[in-house]
């Protein structure tokens, strides 16, 4: 398949997969909006609220939320439901032969149109929690290529995977617990009394760096660390060749492990 | 009048095998054998009959010329430059989506971009007889509809050889009728064509040559009507006795 048929059909399919998803719901569309708002408004009441977490302040603590969930929330999302594109694809690999990276990127393409319609509602919370837009804000852009990189190369190798075993598709779902436990959403990486640590987490965390990155460009309009941000792009970058590789080569085998 | 099988070969299957681990059996008892050794070849212009009962492996043979699965043994050719496609109903329809949206999607998965997609689109529309409920979301169809619109979908590729699954059974009479006549227009015309049917009516009618496939091997292979009347006879002798 030559490659621009190939992202024809990504950006053809990603456009029917929003389609379909807003046709299901009542509020449609409105769900993208809704959806990070009600996380941060639980996080909100469980940690600011009940267990006193934001010593620093209501506003300063919704907006810190805010980046950490908004931003998790497009990575999450994303790796669930494209790990599980490939086997849910089932009826048309049974039909034609397509190259199997298809479904996972189209839902990887899905979200990101789903997020330029959510990042400027981050970035109109931040204001309205009193932290002025800047001409510092335009590094969330290499902040945000990297971040998709990231989450294509991870939806990818999470597609793969539960075609191989369907059982990993259970994993994802504890991984993601687990990121959304260790990447710094609810509680400030910078805040654990221990420098070495912040910079162990930081550096051995992508997701972590990421969302901090997000904090630190909205909040205090610091530029993030070019080095890590430069690293986990390259990775990212050689995780998504190496599995576009691999679909390919394996492509048949792919099917046949999907229809049996 | 010259024989089929002196025109040039487009696809040739040699000793074709399939096999799978069925189960979570690590043993061989756990590996399923589909295919067990089938070779044949496919000549320009042919329409060629698969026959045989559910699950002895014909879809899985038209899989493996469409290249969806590799054989786990042995070789499938096919001529160089030429394209083969599976024609089958209802290329995984979205509930979700109008038969609008779904036509399109299939359009261009079969290969068309989506300027050349959305030509074809008022033809379909035309074709399936779905009026405005083409418009309408596809969970909202019966089977009927469902059937129409995946034929006539199916209907516009452009391919070397044509594979076609079962597809001819569906609809209502009047609908039957015209997607039969459809088809016979396209196997009349400069079309190689595999045919898998039940129908054996069908059969007789469209194939040249036919194939009996039986536990995964080929029973019987040739002239239609002496196939058909071995299959029947064997059909036959293996109905269950009343006691």
């Amino acid at each position: 398949m030559r490659i621009t048929q190939y992202f024809r059909l990504v950006d053809i399919q990603a456009r029917m997969i929003l389609k379909a998803d807003a046709s299901k719901l009542t509020l449609g569309y409105l769900w993208w909006f809704l959806e990070p708002l009600m996380w941060v408004a639980v996080f909100y009441i469980v940690f600011n609220l009940i267990l006193d977490a934001g010593a620093r302040g209501s506003a300063e603590f919704l907006t810190f939320l805010a980046c950490g969930k908004f931003a998790f929330i497009w990575f999450s999302k994303t790796v669930s439901q494209a790990s599980n594109s490939i086997v849910a694809a089932q009826n048309l690999i049974g039909k034609i032969n397509v190259p199997k990276s298809l479904f996972p990127m189209a839902v990887a393409h899905e979200s990101l149109f789903r997020q330029c319609a959510v990042y400027p509602l981050l970035l109109v919370i931040v204001m309205l929690f009193g932290y002025p837009a800047s001409p510092m804000w335009l590094w969330l852009l290499p902040v945000l290529v990297v971040y998709y990189l990231m989450i294509v190369a991870c939806a990818l190798v999470g597609s793969y995977l539960v075609c191989l075993v369907r059982d990993f598709s259970q994993f994802i779902q504890l991984g993601m617990t687990f990121l959304l436990f260790t990447s710094g959403i609810f509680w400030d990486v910078r805040a654990l009394g221990s420098p070495e640590k912040t910079e162990l987490i930081l550096t051995l965390n992508p997701l972590a760096f990421i969302l901090d990155a997000h904090r630190q460009v909205l909040m205090y309009q610091i530029p993030p660390d070019l080095a890590i941000l430069g690293a986990i792009a390259v990775g990212a970058i050689v995780i998504i060749a190496a599995m576009e590789l691999l679909m390919r080569y394996t492509s048949q085998y792919l099917a046949l492990k999907v229809l049996t | 009048m010259s024989l089929i099988t002196d025109r040039p070969v487009m696809l040739e299957m040699d000793k074709v095998a399939l096999s799978f681990r069925a189960g979570k059996s690590s043993f061989d008892h756990g590996v399923h054998h589909v295919l067990k050794g089938v070779s044949f070849k496919l000549y320009e212009n042919e329409t060629l009959g698969i026959i045989g009962r559910n699950g002895v492996g014909k879809t899985t043979m038209l899989r493996i010329m469409a290249g969806i699965l590799k054989p786990t043994s042995g070789r499938v050719t096919m001529r160089p430059g030429k394209t083969a496609s599976l024609l089958s109903l209802g290329l995984g329809f979205k509930g979700d989506l109008s038969g609008r949206d779904n036509a399109l999607l299939a359009a261009m998965l079969q290969g068309s971009t989506r300027k050349e997609a959305r030509a074809f689109l008022q033809e379909i529309q035309d074709f399936s007889e779905l009026g405005d409920s083409f418009e309408e979301p596809v969970k909202t169809y019966s089977s009927g509809m469902r059937a129409r619109l995946g034929f006539t979908t199916a209907l516009l590729t452009h391919v070397d050889i044509l594979l076609i699954d079962e597809v001819l059974s569906v609809g209502d009479a009047h609908f039957k009728d015209k997607a039969q006549q459809a088809m016979q227009e396209r196997i009349c015309g400069q079309q190689t064509v595999v045919f898998v049917s039940h129908a054996e009516q069908q059969v007789k009618e469209l194939c040249d040559r036919t194939i009996w496939i039986e536990n995964g091997r080929i029973r019987n292979a040739g002239h239609t009507p002496t196939v058909l009347a071995d299959y029947r006879k064997s059909l036959q002798a293996n109905k269950p006795q009343p006691d």
